[in-house]
């Protein structure tokens, strides 16, 4: 209990921070979000009737005093309402509800994609001989992150919808639309991963314990696979957090050029549109998802790793066992 | 103020994506024979199902709320209007209303329907529905703006009998004839009109010769055809019920995905073919569809109590420092053409002022110098001290506005770029702070001259403060006579042209492609698709 504690009070804390920059943010901006809505919705025939827009911003629950307005969506928040679309007239919660499986699918498959492929090219790397073609192969993984996104889902598109018709080019129905948009985010997600696993398990490998399973005797797989990746699973497990948080933007692109409804694009809809709650809406959400995962992370190191609990439980057990310790000396 | 980057990032996109698509597709030179249907029969045609790649998510379907132009694609298939026009004479005949007549201060419309129209829930159109319709447009005012604004001084709808009805209006409304053409003010079901304004957003019944099968935010709309319809207008290619059997729209946000699909064969047609594009989809394989926005062109729309717009010579001199069809060739599709008049060349009432928008640079100097400017040092011309600079406020069309303001500059006006965001531009004209607006107004009738100068304008974006301006465009809304009202419009155009109120840069044209496989898409006079006559050949 300890040890959960202060990692739930951290993640709540991430939650409230990023509501109170996101309020912030979007009332720091100029302009009226109410005019940019009906800009959407009516075109080149929106009004710029003050008694309208003013009956518009009621209806949207902006009207009132800023910090009204701060407290009363906060609390909506707890409610799981995040309040209606000005663009769409949608529910925000309906939205994000319907778009969030099809981005959580590609995400998914992306990380495991990645995983995979970063785990590959450092086994291949860390047993490449001699030197030059080590090299080579460690210099592959980082291009995944050099080409921008856009680039590859459209290379993947002509290729594989346009020219051989294997997957759909558009669309989010069923596993074959996932898979061309899940390839290319696994790219990036894949170069990142690969930064960690390499740097521990070449590190590993060069480390004693190691030298000590070869001259043991044990087998190339064995000694890879018990001492040197376990030791590199860990950092992997760690970032996570932070490729979720990559992932969470990088869908806005990958979900544009493949035509997919998803978190991306309506964040990136909800931009360009100044659709102020679906803009909060989602980063809520994203925040949320963030914060959990960075949490059962935290968490999940601590299972995997005993030295890290033991650590974190070690002071105050210290403190409580004093007058025995002093005994037991 | 923001500095706009130079290149808009879309722009910036479309080379790319053309290096991808070209390193790709060069092995493959009969990508495009690939047959869309999984049943490639031996009879020709047999198949009736196409794919249309829509550039957008619709948002919503309802014709009567929305004004963006792709909704409207869809929704013009579902729904017909009392009226329909013809798109080359402007010409206003019967659909939904076999008969219909005007008194003579266009304050009362009376309409007779045709008879045995149905939805297709299957209830009879009738004067009742008809009158709920316009009712309930002018109950949702700014959410169905555009609906309403044709419906302007809408004082209720007198049903004489199930197939005879009056609207009346508290003022003349001569545009009202030509709204009732469009899709805005499409009839929808006693049920459709009385659900919430969202709810018809998602889902709507019209009498229209396609049926809305399923819609699905941000992924595709489908529509099939209407069993039974036959009450296309006179202006159609045929009669009876529609050729293609169902029309699936999936949404395709990226232009690069658009055309390259088209190019494959896993789209039929598509919308809004970049102009940079035009020429992959000339050639014999596929059709292109260009038809120019009816309406006020793309043009600097200026605020005569703002700055040096108040100057008619400044004003004068920079429409003269434009070279319109420079600026269609660097800007514009190759199947438009250059601005020349305040209305576009495919609004009714159209009068040719080729002459008064001529490229002129030695008339604009001369016009300048006459009002004491002299060419500053730096090229740009000053008086007393002050600079001849203006900055147009936009939030589209940013390669027009560099255009021009590579022109200008040549002429020794300094022209900034104010590119903001859609709900920003509208904030600056709430506020009125701004020089002028670059944009256009797409409506189908020149009433749409006073919408946007009158005082009493739905949109007034140039604010002239002209009294005899102001008249005339009172006094061509109230003439019901055709010649008369023309010969008022004719007046307006070379009036608003001369003291350059209104300053045209470009004719925006919507440009769709599709296989040749597919033929017959038409325009309506809002350069609206109308898929009634679309069919597949072989």
């Amino acid at each position: 209990m300890r040890f959960v504690a202060p990692k739930v009070l951290q993640a709540l804390f991430v939650v409230w921070a990023t509501y109170t920059v996101t309020f912030l943010l979007i009332h720091a901006l100029p302009g009226d979000p109410v005019l940019a809505a009906l800009a959407v919705r009516a075109g080149d025939a929106a009004t710029t009737d003050p008694e309208v827009l003013d009956a518009l911003r009621a209806q949207y629950g902006l009207d009132g005093s800023v910090l009204h307005q701060y407290v009363t969506h906060f609390l909506a928040l707890f409610r799981g309402d995040l309040g209606v679309s000005m663009a769409t007239g949608y529910e925000v919660s309906d939205m994000v509800a319907r778009a969030l499986p099809k981005t959580a699918a590609v995400a998914a498959l992306a990380l495991a994609l990645g995983f995979a492929g970063a785990l590959s090219f450092t086994i291949a790397a860390y047993l490449a001989r001699p030197h030059w073609l080590r090299s080579t192969i460690s210099q592959i993984p980082p291009l995944g992150i050099a080409i921008p996104a856009f680039l590859t889902g459209v290379v993947l598109i002509s290729v594989f919808s346009f020219q051989l018709g294997w997957f759909p080019a558009s669309g989010a129905n069923g596993f074959s639309s996932i898979v061309l948009p899940a390839i290319t985010l696994s790219l990036p997600t894949g170069a990142v991963f690969y930064q960690v696993f390499s740097a521990a398990v070449f590190e590993a490998g060069d480390a004693g314990f190691v030298r000590t399973a070869q001259a043991k005797g044990l087998s190339q797989p064995v000694v890879i696979g018990r001492h040197i990746l376990r030791n590199a699973v860990l950092p992997a497990i760690t970032i996570i957090g932070i490729q979720i948080g990559y992932l969470a933007g990088g869908t806005a692109v990958v979900e544009t050029v493949f035509s997919r409804d998803g978190i991306g694009r309506i964040t990136v809809d909800a931009v360009l549109a100044r659709d102020i709650n679906v803009v909060t809406g989602v980063v809520m959400v994203v925040a949320v998802i963030y914060a959990v995962t960075t949490m059962i992370v935290d968490l999940l190191y601590g299972v995997l790793d005993p030295r890290i609990r033991t650590r974190v439980a070690a002071k105050p057990r210290a403190r409580a066992t004093t007058p025995a310790g002093g005994a037991d000396a | 103020m923001t500095i706009p980057a130079r290149i808009p990032p879309r722009r910036l996109a479309m080379p790319v994506a053309a290096v991808a698509f070209a390193t790709v597709l060069a092995g493959c030179s009969g990508a495009s024979e690939t047959p869309t249907s999984d049943t490639p029969d031996a009879e020709p045609a047999a198949v009736q199902d196409v794919v249309f790649a829509l550039k957008e998510d619709p948002t919503c379907l309802d014709p009567q709320q929305t004004s963006m132009t792709t909704s409207l694609n869809v929704g013009r298939q579902l729904t017909d209007s009392l009226l329909d026009q013809d798109a080359e004479t402007g010409d206003i005949v019967p659909w939904l209303a076999s008969d219909w007549s005007v008194n003579d201060d266009a304050t009362a419309y009376t309409f007779t329907l045709a008879e045995g129209v149905t939805f297709s829930d299957g209830t009879a159109l009738t004067s009742d529905v008809v009158a709920a319709n316009f009712d309930a447009i002018v109950e949702l005012g700014a959410a169905a703006s555009l609906a309403s604004a044709y419906l302007g001084g809408y004082a209720g709808t007198d049903v004489i009998s199930d197939t005879e009805f009056t609207v009346n209006f508290s003022a003349p409304n001569v545009q009202f004839a030509q709204g009732a053409t469009t899709m805005s003010l499409g009839i929808l079901s006693a049920e459709t009109v009385a659900a919430s304004a969202e709810e018809r957003c998602l889902s709507l019944v019209g009498t229209g010769p396609f049926v809305l099968d399923s819609y699905v935010v941000n992924d595709s709309v489908k529509i099939v055809k209407r069993e039974g319809y036959d009450w296309g207008s006179e202006l159609r290619g045929h009669t009876g019920e529609a050729y293609l059997d169902s029309v699936t729209f999936p949404i395709i946000t990226e232009a690069s995905v658009r055309t390259g699909g088209l190019e494959s064969g896993e789209y039929d047609l598509i919308q809004d073919v970049p102009y940079i594009d035009e020429a992959r989809f000339a050639g014999d394989e596929y059709h292109l569809y260009a038809a120019a926005n009816p309406g006020v062109p793309n043009a600097f729309l200026v605020n005569t109590t703002h700055g040096l717009m108040g100057e008619e010579a400044v004003r004068q001199a920079i429409t003269k420092s434009l070279d319109r069809d420079q600026i269609n060739v660097l800007t514009g599709s190759v199947s438009g053409q250059a601005p020349t008049s305040v209305l576009t060349s495919s609004t009714p009432g159209y009068t040719d002022l080729g002459d008064t928008l001529a490229y002129d640079p030695e008339g604009a100097a001369a016009l300048l110098e006459a009002d004491g400017w002299e060419l500053g040092a730096d090229g740009i011309y000053e008086r007393d001290g002050e600079a001849l600079t203006f900055t147009v406020t936009a939030f589209y069309a940013q390669d027009v506005l560099e255009a021009a303001q590579i022109q200008l500059a040549d002429n020794g006006i300094d022209m900034q770029i104010n590119m903001v965001s859609a709900g920003d531009f509208f904030g600056a004209i709430a506020t009125g702070d701004y020089d002028a607006l670059g944009a256009g107004l797409t409506r189908t009738d020149p009433d749409v001259l006073r919408v946007l100068l009158s005082v009493d304008g739905g949109s007034r974006w140039a604010i002239a403060e002209d009294d005899e301006l102001e008249a005339l465009l009172q006094e061509q809304a109230a003439t019901v006579d055709t010649d008369a009202r023309q010969a008022i419009i004719d007046e307006i155009q070379q009036l608003v042209a001369e003291r350059a109120y209104v300053i045209p840069t470009l004719e925006t044209v919507q440009l769709h492609a599709s296989s040749s496989s597919v033929e017959g898409l038409t325009f309506d006079s809002a350069a609206r698709i109308n898929l009634y006559d679309a069919v597949v050949v072989d």
